[in-house]
């Protein structure tokens, strides 16, 4: 893989929350960096501080202390409108539950970035994106689908066909298998693989499961609000999680 | 329970606003019933006092008919009628104050004239043990019997002239002008309310000498203990010969002033059912929205044991604490509102009838606090049930999916408004019955009212889930022009739940609608005033007498020879007695009334009548009294004319309108009629119509020719824009207490728009990790509002011009085109108003979404 500029870095990342009258460290330095069309998984056990680092490097949250710089620009000395700005137009989100708005129909939930950006998502540019994404996640038919009207992992690859239909720099993915049977996780590992290994997306997926961090091209292992090891998988066509859960094993995790 | 009491109260204790919300719009809703219950007592108290003031101990009143009075002889044969025990003859006489007697700001005000009414008693008699007239004084000392210069002057009168006791005051009399020291003020408005707090007191001796020795106008009668009213009324009837009479007796008089206040009373309970309704809707959106946060928690609480009906209990008991906090606290501020209640009524003149103050009825505590609970309690019942249905599974799944189709939304949602509804009606007879609260409650009119209004606005609110999807995307247009983004993502949110944004949008439709009909039942009073002035009086300009002018007297051609006059027809106002009833009479000028186009014939020849009217033997009337009494073309009047004698006057016209008189309008006979059979003896007023094009340099000039003849001229302008400032005044007063309802509608948009917000956290998270803006999320609940606002804002005005015409119809008011005025300025307000108050409404919940933490936000369960 060549190395070029990093699309994404964060650099000595601390947080601190406030928790009635102490306070927890849920990140007490980390350092990252992620390089344009990577697949990088974030790895933990619950509560290791893994989702924390994912929402300050998406400008979701910001650090008590550190920088994130995306795309060559420092996130997290913006304000909250340019936070918002950059987040709309660099980064797609995929959370847990299957963040969709219920009243909107599926391309219409695609179509929300340019929608809030004040474009109409049915013509135009916007419209063939959107039919892009759509092929994409292989949805093909249920764009006038109501959330309701979908299955769960079906509800899943919208909600990615959301994060993509941008273009953005980087995909950040929260658990979105978590919520899913083996096979429908599985089938949305698929898409967002795909959409790193046939367009070059970058992606941060953030997980507790070997078996979906095993789709990475490297995973960093998070524990107690610290990188404890970084596992270079490569890129590969075939998913096995046997070499990643070895290595674990070797570091006693 | 207690345990289950305890519960209910901490869940309303967590959610401290919508707790607070709710509280208040129950106690507007209360405030504004329990206002009404205590103007309207305030009122019936008025009433009965008035008729002390007016009749005091007297039990009949023998009135006069004819300009004369009641000779002496009419007097002495009342006196030595059998069972009569005292005859108390008062002489009453409409007149003004010279103008060097009226205080700088009064004159400067512009006024035309001062006019006051005199009213001559006997002080003599009323001093001793059998007198009947009472006068409450509040300075100064009663009228010395034999002093001819002895005045009482009502305290707000004084106050208005700037006089006080010691003071004195020029009155115009038939014979000039005679000056009166004031010896004493009168407290409030003075005895007589037909006066309009005008009337001055004198003796009887005095006041006969200022204006010609008339006869009394009418003559108090005292009966002895065994006597009763209908007998003496017979022997009177019996032995009254000498001139026609009309006997009122006490019951009569209440009847009467009822009647002047009825429709208010009906207006202020009409507007209080509607705001308890608003407030219901309130009180139904909280429990509705507490218990779908709440269905885990209840189905936790099933899942432990607990029944359904426990769990009904649990939901009725929060309502019972809300009902009984919002009631008491509606009390307290319904007090309040019943004192600006009663100071505004008080300052209207022969607008709003008699009224002292507020009166607090102790039932009727009982009943707006009871009506204020009930209604709670009706709006909890179908959460309370829902609440009952929610199974201990649904403690087991992640959200509570809460959908529910179009037909049982509708369904449940038709219940809740006909159970408000239901108990409204059965609560308004009670509420204006027993309690003797409202006159116009009672009958067939009454009750349609509140039929009418409840059924126009269950219609409205039923339909409104209905029409919600196509009515909020074009509401949103408007929004969608320079926010599509945010009015794309409210429109589908006000559809989330129907139910909810149905019953958000239908109290501010009901309060709007309301604001809606009062305008344009205000404008159809006004083009009626209007309309009646200009269709009757043939001239610009009134000049009015207080003494009768003969035609001889040349006054007439005098004010004709003034330039720029075209016309000067003399007016002649009087009684006349037909079926035992006295009705008011004019004497007019036929043929000036058909140059001048004058009066609207609903029957007959207009040409031929007027003419006929001028020959003699014919008489024209108005619509109104041809109703009442069944009258038609061609049917003859037998009119008593004094000595047993009657005279036939032939309906050669029906009018729309006459002419107005003392209770109602007058019919119209010819001068001869009236100078040869009913005693008129001249012109009490003359009505005189401009030049075209003239009326500007012709005006100042009639009216200094007017004063110098010892007439006071009044512009009819000037009398349209005092009965039309009265009309504002009034309807201004049911304007603020339909904004209440518009108010706790918008207390109601708060609510919504919290719980809407509440449900979507996860939502507004997704938009905002998706690239929505603060200021953004912040548009899209104002905007959410704002398309709120004006669906509601068309519905409300739509229903309001419905109602208005309604109502209008139902009281009788028709605008000279026929159909009722459409308020379009007050529809303008009222939409700017409702969409206004609805995005205000916003601003909290706005900058709660807004404030929305992403990261809490897309982890919310």
């Amino acid at each position: 893989m060549l190395m070029a500029q990093p699309i994404l870095e964060a650099r000595d990342l601390t947080k601190r929350y406030a928790l009635g009258g102490s306070s927890v460290d849920a990140l007490r330095g980390v350092s990252l960096t992620v390089q344009p069309g990577e697949f990088v998984a974030l790895m933990g056990s619950s509560g290791s501080g893994k989702s924390t680092l994912l929402h300050l490097m998406g400008g979701l949250d910001r650090p008590t202390s550190g920088d994130v710089i995306l795309g060559g620009e420092t996130i997290s000395d913006l304000d909250d409108d340019a936070a918002t700005r950059l987040r709309r137009d660099q980064t797609g989100f995929v959370f847990q539950f299957f963040n969709l708005i219920p009243l909107l129909d599926a391309a219409e939930n695609v179509g929300l970035p340019f929608t809030i950006a004040g474009q109409d998502p049915r013509r135009g540019e916007a419209a063939e994106r959107v039919r892009d994404v759509f092929e994409l996640v292989d949805l093909g038919g249920k764009e006038h689908h109501r959330p309701d009207q979908l299955s769960a992992g079906e509800q899943q690859r919208v909600a990615i066909a959301r994060a993509l239909v941008n273009r953005p720099a980087i995909v950040l993915a929260d658990e979105p298998t978590g919520n899913l049977d083996f096979t429908t996780g599985g089938e949305i590992l698929e898409a967002l693989w795909r959409s790193c290994a046939e367009r070059g997306q970058t992606i941060v997926l953030v997980t507790h499961d070997a078996k979906a961090a095993a789709y990475a091209d490297r995973v960093e292992v998070i524990q107690d609000g610290l990188i404890r090891d970084e596992i270079v998988l490569g890129r590969r066509d075939d998913h096995s999680a046997a070499p990643l859960i070895a290595r674990l094993a070797q570091l006693g995790l | 329970m207690p345990g289950l009491g305890r519960f209910a109260w901490r869940s309303l204790r967590a959610r401290p606003l919508r707790t607070s919300l709710s509280i208040l719009g129950i106690a507007l809703g209360v405030a504004v019933l329990f206002a009404a219950l205590a103007t309207d007592a305030g009122i019936d108290a008025g009433v009965g006092r008035t008729v002390n003031d007016v009749m005091g101990r007297a039990d009949l009143r023998v009135g006069a008919f004819e300009e004369q009075g009641l000779s002496a002889a009419s007097l002495a044969a009342i006196r030595s009628t059998p069972g009569v025990m005292v005859a108390d003859p008062v002489l009453e006489q409409r007149t003004y104050l010279q103008r060097d007697a009226l205080t700088t700001a009064t004159a400067s005000a512009g006024a035309y004239a001062s006019p006051i009414t005199v009213i001559g008693v006997d002080p003599a008699l009323d001093a001793s043990s059998v007198g009947l007239h009472d006068l409450h004084l509040d300075s100064g000392r009663a009228l010395s019997a034999g002093s001819t210069t002895d005045l009482l002057v009502p305290l707000r009168l004084a106050r208005e002239l700037g006089v006080g006791v010691g003071g004195t005051l020029t009155i115009l009399g038939t014979n000039g002008p005679t000056a009166y020291r004031i010896v004493g003020l009168l407290s409030g408005a003075g005895p007589d309310p037909t006066a309009g707090g005008r009337g001055v007191v004198v003796s009887l001796a005095s006041s006969a000498a200022l204006f010609g020795s008339r006869g009394a106008s009418w003559v108090d009668v005292g009966l002895a203990p065994a006597a009763t009213v209908d007998s003496i009324a017979d022997a009177l009837a019996q032995r009254l010969t000498f001139e026609p009479f009309v006997l009122t007796d006490r019951a009569d008089l209440a009847t009467s002033l009822r009647a002047s206040t009825a429709g208010f009373e009906a207006l202020t309970a009409l507007i209080a059912a509607v705001t308890l309704f608003g407030g219901a809707f309130l009180i139904f959106n909280t429990l509705s929205m507490t218990l779908s946060e709440r269905v885990r928690e209840i189905g936790l609480l099933r899942a432990a044991g607990t029944t359904r009906r426990q769990v009904h209990r649990l939901v009725l008991v929060q309502a019972l604490i809300l009902g009984v906090a919002g009631s008491f606290l509606g009390l307290a501020l319904g007090f309040g509102l019943s004192v600006l209640i009663a100071r505004n009524v008080g300052s209207l003149v022969d607008a709003g009838g008699p009224i002292d103050g507020p009166v607090v009825p102790p039932l009727g505590i009982l009943l707006a606090a009871l009506v204020g609970i009930l209604v709670t309690l009706a709006a909890a019942l179908e959460p309370a049930i829902q609440a009952g249905r929610i199974s201990p599974i649904e403690a087991l799944r992640p959200a509570h999916a809460g959908r529910h189709s179009v037909v049982s939304q509708l369904r449940w949602l038709g219940a809740v408004v006909v159970t408000v509804g239901v108990a409204g009606l059965a609560l308004w007879p009670i509420a204006l019955g027993p309690f003797g609260l409202g006159g116009a409650g009672n009958g067939a009119a009454g009750i349609a009212r509140p039929i009418l209004v409840y059924g126009i606005l269950l219609v409205v609110t039923l339909l409104t889930p209905l029409i919600l999807g196509p009515l909020g995307r074009i509401a949103s247009l408007p929004f969608a022009l320079f926010l599509p983004a945010e009015a794309r993502l409210s429109r589908g949110s006000l559809a989330r739940d129907r139910k909810r944004t149905a019953l958000t949008v239908g109290a501010l439709t009901i309060g709007l609608a309301m604001i809606v009909a009062l305008g344009g039942l205000a404008g159809t009073a006004h083009a009626a005033t209007d309309a009646w002035l200009t269709d009757v009086i043939p001239g610009d300009l009134v000049a009015t007498s207080i003494r009768p002018i003969a035609a001889g007297e040349g006054v007439a051609q005098q004010l004709a020879a003034v330039a720029g006059v075209a016309r000067v027809s003399p007016i002649a106002r009087f009684s006349v007695a037909f079926r035992g009833v006295r009705v008011d009479a004019a004497a007019v000028v036929g043929s000036d009334l058909a140059a001048d186009g004058r009066l609207t014939f609903v029957a007959g020849d207009r040409r031929a009548a007027l003419a006929a009217l001028d020959v003699g033997g014919s008489t024209i009337v108005p619509q109104a009294v041809a109703q009442d009494f069944g009258l038609q073309v061609g049917d003859t009047l037998q009119l008593p004319i004094g000595g047993g004698e009657a005279i036939e006057e032939r309906i050669v016209g029906i009018v729309a309108r006459g002419l107005p008189g003392q209770s109602g309008e007058s019919v119209l006979l010819g001068w001869s009629d009236a100078t040869s059979h009913f005693g008129v003896l001249g012109a009490d007023a003359f009505a005189i119509r401009f030049v075209p094009g003239q009326a500007g340099a012709a005006e100042p000039a009639v009216a200094s020719a007017a004063r110098g003849l010892a007439l006071e001229p009044t512009p009819l302008a000037g009398v349209a824009s005092a009965i039309n400032d009265a009309f504002g005044r009034l309807f201004s007063l049911f304007d603020a207490l339909a904004i209440l309802a518009v108010v706790i509608a918008g207390l109601g948009i708060v609510n919504t728009l919290t719980m809407n917000v509440y449900e979507r956290v996860r939502e507004i998270g997704i938009l905002r990790s998706a690239g929505m803006t603060r200021r953004q999320v912040w548009r899209m609940v104002v905007v959410e509002a704002g398309t709120m606002g004006v669906v509601g804002a068309f519905l409300g005005c739509l229903a309001g011009v419905i109602l208005g015409f309604a109502l209008g119809g139902i009281a009788g008011l028709a605008s000279p085109a026929g159909g009722p005025t459409i308020p379009w300025l007050t529809i303008g307000l009222a939409a700017v108003f409702g969409i206004g108050i609805a995005m205000l409404a916003a601003f909290q919940p706005a900058r709660m979404a807004s404030r929305i933490a992403i990261v809490r936000a897309v982890q919310f369960e």
